[in-house]
């Protein structure tokens, strides 16, 4: 007996994609995640252009993170050119991501992957869900409003540059949004409780969970690449490791680490960040996650949920603290000579580890550059929890075994723009 | 009376300007008062619908099968409005239209022979009549929503198609290219971003594209006046709204 099971068009997720999977006589003769978001060949004519276009473009990869792409490229370029940036500097780029991630995390539980645990086809469809739905909205506004203020807008922000920001906001502009970021702050971590309420299939499953790690700080712009299996190496010595592959089925490159002969999976993004990270999250929060029944390490990349409701109360968290210590700089931006060189950086986007890669020329002009995004590296994986899933599952009605993959998915956060720039590095 | 029907397509995008839409907050609460949102892939798993009364479509057409499904989706929908650079320019990856996409596929896939685009990437209106064109990258969000609105009240939609330079005076914000000797791209380009860059003390770089009847030449040629060389200028112009801008250049010239 042959079944064909396929989404042709995954819904509630960024970016176009899909699945087949192919069942003869009980068994699985062929799983493919089917990424078919056309390539728009970033790495190719960043080549040729100057330094200071890098930030700009590279924010276009995504509409969603523009943000990572902007930090990671900025840092790789400091690093060439010998760029120290101030404090203040540092921690308005660390508010700015936490903007993005309460954006892009508060877009995705609440609007994209809640409904599925509520049955519905969209966060609007249900009167039960609307209420939770709007709150969401509201968090994700206030993201929004983060970027607003640092960048001017949260789509492609204008403020971003190598050496610094072109222009900062004065303390009390910041100071000024505090009551309401406590007010959403009290909100999340609501949302935290919520989050660990709905059900989950948390059979444990055989994951490497990747992340940054730093010494004093919850990852978002610098720190060592670390993993649940012990890796620790810097993101240069990280994508040495890795071999990207391309297949029939994807516009994307998928990725595997290194193990002898073999290649395996691993999963980024915010559950592998909590795994790994979690001793750094203030005592205020894991104590409501510890309220709420929520054991670290999570254990499933399916409950991924909770450790991106958890990342949304740290960022508003975060977010109240640094614009407590806000100092404005004497200067906005430092000044510094191009020269050449070559670097790798690697930050934390919302949906997991960014490494990007440049070689620039004396005056500091791109002669090559190297992209590898979280949800590329992420496919290899999903591809294996897929097929746990269906394996275990082989019997049950086609509809089921469907809507179940596209869940599997989704709790993903996969962000399929993105993925269709990884690079030959 | 029914609702009008709205249908959301993405094309090759960054998603920016689709999540600009849901960026709209609480007005998209009071837009779905008077839309029925009937097609939005990022945000609802509906089914295709066989009419719309407007179409959203975000994203340029580099791919045969977009350049089919456009058409098709033209043919389908009585109000066709395109947001954002990638849809009413080509987008940032039209600079591979100046390129050879051979060498870019090489470069990036190892097997490039399984990957199949077009040479160039090309605004909607080149394949099919677009009855509206949000610029902007990304698009201005409550641009969006004002065209809707009118939409429903049957006003025709309308938006100043001057450039930022007005809108840099009436905020007080001194010439970045006269006080500064920076090379912003205000003049030649529409307004509509609320002078964001030159606020950040930035020159424009103009991801809202080119003004109807721009002078490019005679901006470049202040540029090189200033020491910037011809191929420099030009960088200037290749960027979200690269096909626009050389268009626009081309056109001038005749």
């Amino acid at each position: 007996m042959k079944k064909l099971i396929r989404s042709d068009y995954l819904a509630r997720v960024e970016g176009e994609g899909g699945f087949t999977v192919r069942i003869e006589n009980g068994r699985i003769t062929g799983l493919n995640v089917r990424i078919f978001e056309a390539p728009r060949f970033f790495e190719s004519f960043l080549e040729g252009r100057p330094f200071d276009d890098v930030p700009d473009f590279t924010a276009r990869i995504c509409g969603i993170c523009p943000v990572a792409y902007q930090m990671t490229s900025v840092h790789a370029i400091e690093r060439i050119f010998g760029i120290e940036t101030s404090l203040p500097v540092r921690q308005l780029r660390r508010l700015m991501y936490c903007g993005e991630w309460i954006e892009s995390h508060a877009l995705h539980v609440y609007l994209l992957h809640g409904p599925d645990f509520y049955g519905l086809e969209s966060a609007f469809a249900g009167k039960r869900y609307l209420d939770i739905a709007k709150k969401g909205m509201r968090l994700k506004q206030l993201g929004n409003d983060i970027l607003t203020v640092l960048g001017g807008r949260p789509v492609h922000p204008v403020s971003v540059r190598v050496g610094g920001f072109y222009r900062v906001p004065e303390r009390k502009t910041l100071a000024d949004r505090l009551s309401e970021i406590e007010r959403c702050y009290e909100e999340s971590l609501e949302g935290i409780k919520w989050a660990a309420s709905l059900p989950f299939d948390d059979r444990p499953r055989d994951t490497e969970f990747v992340s940054l790690g730093h010494p004093a700080e919850y990852p978002f712009n610098e720190g060592d690449i670390i993993s649940s299996r012990g890796l620790r190496m810097s993101a240069e010595d990280f994508l040495g490791v890795l071999q990207e592959y391309q297949t029939e089925h994807s516009t994307a490159l998928y990725s595997g680490i290194k193990r002898g002969s073999a290649l395996s999976p691993y999963v980024l993004g915010p559950a592998s960040r909590l795994n790994l990270n979690h001793e750094k999250l203030p005592l205020e929060i894991t104590g409501v996650m510890k309220d709420a029944g929520v054991t670290v390490p999570i254990r499933n990349n399916q409950m991924s949920i909770i450790a991106r409701s958890v990342e949304i109360a740290y960022s508003f968290y975060e977010a109240m603290r640094i614009i407590r210590e806000y100092e404005a700089p004497d200067r906005p931006y430092v000044e510094f000579e191009p020269r050449a060189g070559t670097a790798v950086w690697a930050t934390e986007a919302p949906r997991g580890t960014l490494i990007h890669r440049y070689e620039l020329d004396e005056r500091g002009f791109v002669r090559g550059c190297s992209i590898l995004p979280p949800t590329s590296q992420n496919l290899s994986h999903m591809e294996k929890d897929i097929y746990t899933f269906v394996e275990a599952n082989i019997d049950k009605p086609s509809d089921f075994i469907r809507k179940e993959t596209e869940k599997i998915m989704r709790a993903y956060d996969p962000c399929i723009s993105c993925s269709v720039h990884v690079v030959k590095v | 009376m029914r609702r009008p029907r709205i249908g959301v397509f993405k094309f090759t995008s960054c998603d920016g300007c689709q999540l600009s839409i849901l960026n709209l907050e609480e007005q998209l609460l009071g837009l779905l008062e008077f839309f029925e949102i009937a097609y939005f892939r990022e945000a609802a798993d509906l089914p295709p619908k066989r009419q719309y009364d407007v179409g959203i479509v975000e994203g340029s057409i580099s791919t045969e099968w977009q350049r089919k499904e456009i058409m098709e989706i033209r043919d389908r929908t009585r109000f066709l409005i395109t947001i954002g650079a990638c849809a009413t320019a080509g987008g940032l990856q039209a600079l591979r239209n100046w390129a050879n996409v051979s060498e870019y596929k090489r470069k990036v896939y190892p097997s490039p022979d399984l990957i199949s685009v077009f040479a160039i990437s090309t605004p909607v209106s080149e394949h099919a009549y677009v009855d509206y064109e949000l610029w902007g990258c990304p698009i201005e969000k409550n641009a969006l929503s004002e065209t809707l609105v009118s939409l429903i009240i049957g006003k025709k939609p309308g938006f100043p198609v001057y450039s930022l330079c007005m809108d840099c005076k009436i905020k007080g914000i001194p010439c970045l290219l006269v006080s500064r000797a920076e090379p912003c791209l205000g003049p030649v380009t529409k307004t509509g971003c609320g002078v964001l860059c030159p606020s950040f003390g930035r020159p424009c770089y103009g991801c809202f594209g080119p003004r109807d009847g721009a002078n490019i030449d005679s901006l470049l040629e202040r540029f090189r006046n200033l020491g910037m060389s011809q191929k420099e200028t030009v960088l200037l112009l290749d960027k979200m709204n690269t096909y626009a801008y050389r268009k626009a250049r081309i056109e001038e010239a005749h």
